[in-house]
This record gives C-alpha cells, structure tokens and sequence, in this order.
C-alpha cells in the first residue's frame, strides 16, 4: 500500500507557526535569562539614588575641620488610641526623649488622631525609643543642618531654614554648590577656625573690657583675599531656633556700614604719595585748626606747631591730613577711592553686603572729612579689601570666603613703590605713633588706628566712639592683615579712661597677631631672634 | 516529528520556566539583601557623620581651652617660637658611617666611650614688657 503522505492542512500550518513563533519567544527569554545569569543585570541606578537623602554638602575650614553637617534625624509622631494606659506612654517618650510630659498627656488625652511627639530625634535617642516598644510610634525621616562648633563663625556660615535650604550667610551664598542629587564634596572655605578662635576670643575679651555695645573684626590674607577669619559680636547659637536675650544674627563686618575715622588716612595718603602731591618728610602746620570754609578742623590733642607727612600720618593729625587731602583734591579724591572699590558694593560669597554711603556733592569741605575718615561709610570688609590693596604691592584683591590659595592677579591700583611707603608709615604707626601697643616684638608689625565719633541727632556725639585698629605683618613682606572694631567702647583704669583705637583695639590686634602669627607659620624677623638668643 | 517537536518545545518550555522562576526567586533574595546592605551602609554612614561631628565639637579650641583652664593648671598665654631656624644647630655628623654599619661587628671595642648627649634647646622666654612700659608705651590720639 503505497504511504499516503496528506498534505499540510491549514491546522497544520497554524500550528507551525505557532510553535515558530513560540520557539523564538523562548529563544529570546532564554538568552536574556543566560545575560541575566552570566553578565548579570546591575541594580538600576535610580533605586540607588532613592535610598539616599539629598543632603546638604559638608562645610570645612582650610584644614578639613568640619563647620557644618547634615546630621540624621527623626520627627516623632505617635497615635495615641493604640496605647493601654495614655498616661505611662506619655512619661516613657517624655523621658527618651525630652519631650514635656505634660504636653504630651494633654495631646493623648484625645486619643485620636496623630500627636506629635519630638522633632528632630538623635539616632541614640530613637534607638532609646525603640527599646520602649511602645505600638503606634511613626518616625519620620529626615537631616538637620548642624554646626559643631556653635556661635564660632556663625554670623558668616549663616544658617538653613526647616527645609535645609540656605536663608543667610555663606549658607545662602553658596546654595548650588551646597545642594546637590547625591554624593557632595565638602565646600572648602578659607577659615582656619584656630585663627578663628583666637579672634573671637580676643575680641570677646576686649568687648568685655571695654563693656562695647558691639565687636568685629577680620583676619585677611593679603595676597589670595582669603578670609581666615570673621568675627561679630553679639552672636548667636546657630543651632538654636531661638535668639536669646542680647544675641544678634546681624553681622556687622558686612551688614553695617560705619565711618572709620582716621583709619581712612590710609587711602589720603595711599593717594597723595602715589600723585607725589607730599614728600614724606615735608613740614605741615599743625599747631591751630585747620579753617575750610564755615568748618574748622580739630585734632584729637594738640601736636606742635608742624610736623613731618610721615608723622602726621603716625600721629594721626587731621589738620595735617586735611591739607594733604586738599593738594588733591575731590576731583581726584572720588575716582582714587572708587578704583580701590570703596565707592560700590562688594562682591564675595556672602550674600548680606552693605553699599557704602558717600555724600552726593562731593566738595572741597567733604574731600577734607572724607581724608580723615568722617562723611563716608563703609562696611568693615570692604575696608579690609581696600587696605590689602594698599599694601600687598598695589593689586586689587577680591575677598573671597573659599579656600584659594594661589596670588590673586588683581588690577594695579598704586605702584609697588607707593605700596611700599605705605608700608613704612605702617610701621611708623606702630614704632613711633598711636599705634604702639599693637607692637608684637619679632613680627614688625604695622598699622593705623582709627578712631570716629557716631552720629547722633544730626551732630557727631564725643563720647560714642567707633574705635579700630588695621594691623599688618610682617611688615616688610605683608601677608596677612588683622582688623578690629569696638563698637562705643568705654576707657578704664588701664587705658587712663581713654577709648580711642589706639588704647582699645590695637592691643587687641597684637594680641591676636602674636597668637595666630606662629599657627600661621610666619617665622619671627632675625633681630629679634639675635637678641633673644 | 511533530510530536518530537511539540515534546522538544514542552521540555524546553518547563525548563525555561524553571530558569526563569529560579532567577525571578534568586533576584528577589538578593534585592532583598541589597536592600539591607544599602540600608546598612546608609546607617553606618549616618553613624560616621554624627561620630564626625561629634568629634568637631568636643575637639573645638574654646572648649579645649576651658577644659584645660578647668582641670590643668595652665594659662592663657601667647603661642611663643621658641627658637629661629637659624639659630638651630648645625646638622651633625651620622652616628655611624654606612661603611661602619656594615662592617659592624658583634663585639664593643674595649675602648668605646659613651657619646656625649647633646645639650637640649632651651626654651626661649617671651621678652616680657612691663606694665610701667606698656603704659608709658600709650600713646593717646586717633
């Protein structure tokens, strides 16, 4: 019987096809199985990135020493209807976790609803929250910014509000770079907090000694801009929500603008030497007031009949300034202190910088005032910018809160030789002058005292003094300038009553400068070490 | 054949199965222990950070001061050099030539001598300033 071989029928076909399309569905989960097994699939990325919290990045000095952190934390919420006893699980989380009891017994008493019961949990206080096993507890997670080392440097770090966002200080300037998906470096600033201390520490004492209504002052390299310190008194517990009594968040080395007094005679001279309108050992009159206009000019005591630039300079005459100030002028006085950057905002990374105030009709009599320090204000730090310039050769520099540690290349404003009188009558200040306390043997330091009476009732009042002094070391190759401001400081037995920057503020700077000079590595000067073998 | 394929893709199909639901089992395992690797590392992290930070405030110099003012009977005066790098000795001959050192012998020649301690750098005190100076050296003015 011949083999009868049927024809494919269309049931045939289909299920052909349909175990070809099968097989290929098979083929294609089998090798996708076999990549799985051998190459192995990976954990895809965002599951990764959910796990972690986007945190704010740590805030370090120049060192690596930590100034703010994103630490863990937990919000407590309790549902009071799972309790037995209401009463006893009100004492049990109060005492865990410092919560008041008595708020707590009066939230359960409801037992309803969602109570919360402590924001803000430490892991070692979660985990004694834990250990109660109490039911209905919810934690809910989250970071607090927190600052270690407290009121230190808080006025510049600034602060976060409840969402980690930035609201003041270097926390708000540097939000971007701060914020990030995951993975943030620490932010790197330019304070060197041992330096930061011992400026806080000295100023502290100064302001105590001098019972001050306020008190700042700056540590500045004047060759990167670097701020190695900042410091403004009254302060404040940044890890606190709450201000207390006498605390204040304003910081006055940038927020406030004053009138710096003699310590501006830096920029008259800074400009008559540079326009070779004095030579420094030319005699000015300085024996009676100094008549301008309707206005006479007074010096705080009286200094002789004349005395030599560079001792007008170091006995800080404003009659002689006054005349220096003249040869130049308010047509050439205004465009000098506008090219030094005293005449507009400054730009840094803090983000609460004042504008300066100057006189809209700048005239003869406001270029006289201005010369020595009165009629135009400035914030602290724009100051400090300013003198760096002065004396680190004549380059403009630009303060800068972050860590950079290479020359700033700023625009020439004066010559290296003006610079370098400067720097003489400096010294001058300090050897020979009203700055004599600020001397620290073996570090020749250099400096101008500043001394301005406030403004108060349309008329500068005598006894509310703005005392300051801006030293400078080592004097011959400057790099490092301190600066300190007493806010109505008030003289005693030791200064014999007087409050004036050279009694007040300049031994606060050599102390400083004598603390903070070794730390910083600056060798002291081999005269004094021949003399003190 | 027919059946031999349909048997042959059968096989496969219960095989496959059995692949897929092994690795689907062993995935889930594993998700679950990353979970708990990651949630480890998270915490140890976070326990890093806190130690970290804990570290920065008990380390911080006003209390190390206060501490140190409490419990040790030190005062609060200026960080002093206590010597210049040129008034530092001149670098001293090598105790022993390489040459000695390796030619070294166990035994102590009869006539060694001890060698002479070098005298220490002694600290250099601070220049103190009389208070009748420091006033005298007051200068009132601006």
């Amino acid at each position: 019987m011949p083999k009868h071989v049927a024809a494919p029928t269309l049931i045939r076909n289909r299920i052909a096809l349909a175990a070809l399309f099968s097989a290929i569905c098979f083929s294609i989960i089998a090798a996708r199985l076999i990549e799985v097994m051998v190459m192995g699939a990976g954990v895809p990325a965002n599951r990764v990135a959910s796990l972690v919290h986007p945190m704010r990045a740590d805030l370090v000095d120049r060192s690596g020493v930590l100034i703010a952190r994103d630490l863990p934390v937990s919000d407590l919420y309790a549902t009071p209807a799972t309790f037995w006893d209401t009463d006893e699980a009100a004492h049990q989380l109060a005492q865990a976790t410092g919560a008041d009891e008595s708020l707590l017994k009066r939230g359960f008493a409801a037992k309803r609803g969602y109570v919360l019961v402590q924001r803000a949990l430490t892991p070692d206080r979660r985990e004694a929250v834990m250990h109660l096993g109490l039911p209905g507890l919810v934690f809910e997670e989250g970071y607090k910014r927190y600052y270690p080392s407290g009121r230190i440097v808080a006025h510049a770090v600034g602060q976060v509000d409840t969402d980690d966002h930035g609201v003041s200080g270097l926390e708000l300037g540097l939000e971007a770079r701060l914020r990030g998906e995951r993975d943030i470096a620490p932010v790197q600033l330019s304070f060197d907090m041992r330096v930061q201390y011992v400026l806080e520490h000295e100023i502290e004492e100064a302001a105590r000694a001098f019972r001050t209504k306020a008190a700042g002052g700056i540590v500045l390299n004047v060759r990167t801009g670097e701020v190695l310190a900042l410091a403004s008194m009254p302060d404040y517990e940044p890890n606190a929500r709450k201000l207390e009594p006498g605390d204040s968040i304003r910081n006055r080395m940038t927020q406030d603008v004053y009138e710096l007094g003699s310590i501006f005679k830096i920029f008259a001279f800074t400009e008559a030497i540079e326009e070779h309108t004095i030579t420094l050992d030319e005699p000015f009159e300085v024996g009676k007031p100094y008549k301008l206009g309707h206005y006479y000019i007074h010096d705080f005591e009286r200094l002789g009949p004349t005395l030599p630039a560079s001792m007008v300079f170091a006995e800080s005459s404003n009659i002689g300034t006054a005349q220096i100030e003249m040869r130049s002028g308010p047509l050439k006085q205004k465009p000098f202190l506008k090219k030094l950057g005293l005449l507009d905002p400054l730009k840094t990374e803090l983000p609460e910088v004042a504008s300066p105030l100057y006189p809209r009709h700048w005239e003869v009599v406001e270029a006289a005032t201005i010369g020595y320090g009165h009629g135009i204000s400035v914030n602290p730090l724009g100051f400090v910018a300013a003198a760096a310039t002065v004396i680190n050769g004549g380059t403009s520099i630009r303060p800068t809160f972050l860590k950079h540690e290479e020359v700033q290349q700023g625009e020439r404003i004066i010559s290296e030789e003006t610079s370098r009188a400067m720097r003489q009558l400096m010294r001058l200040v300090v050897t020979d002058g009203t700055g004599k306390l600020a001397d620290v043997p073996g570090y020749d330091v250099g400096g101008k005292t500043g001394t301005a009476e406030k403004a108060e009732n349309g008329s500068y009042a005598h006894h509310l003094l703005i005392s300051s002094f801006c030293g400078i070391f080592p004097i011959d190759d400057p790099q490092y300038l301190v600066f300190i401001m007493l806010d109505e400081p008030h003289g005693n037995k030791q200064t014999g009553g007087f409050a004036t920057g050279g009694a007040t503020a300049a031994p606060a700077v050599g102390r400083v400068i004598a603390k903070v000079a070794p730390l910083l590595g600056v060798r002291r000067n081999d005269t004094f070490a021949a003399a003190n073998p | 054949m027919i059946r031999t394929l349909n048997f042959a893709f059968v096989a496969i199909t219960s095989l496959a199965c059995l692949g897929v639901y092994r690795t689907a089992e062993q995935a889930r395992v594993d998700q679950g222990a990353l979970k708990a690797t990651q949630a480890a590392i998270v915490r140890e992290n976070n326990m890093l950070a806190v130690l970290g930070a804990e570290w920065a405030r008990i380390t911080q110099p006003a209390r190390i001061q206060a501490l140190t003012q409490r419990h040790l009977d030190l005062s609060d005066s200026p960080t002093v050099e206590l010597s210049s790098l040129s008034q530092l000795p001149a670098k001293e001959l090598p105790l022993t030539a390489e040459g000695e050192i390796r030619n070294a012998k166990a035994v102590i020649p009869q006539n060694a001598v001890p060698r002479q301690a070098l005298p220490a750098v002694e600290p250099q005190p601070t220049p103190a300033q009389s208070t009748d100076a420091t006033l005298a050296a007051f200068h009132t003015g601006t």
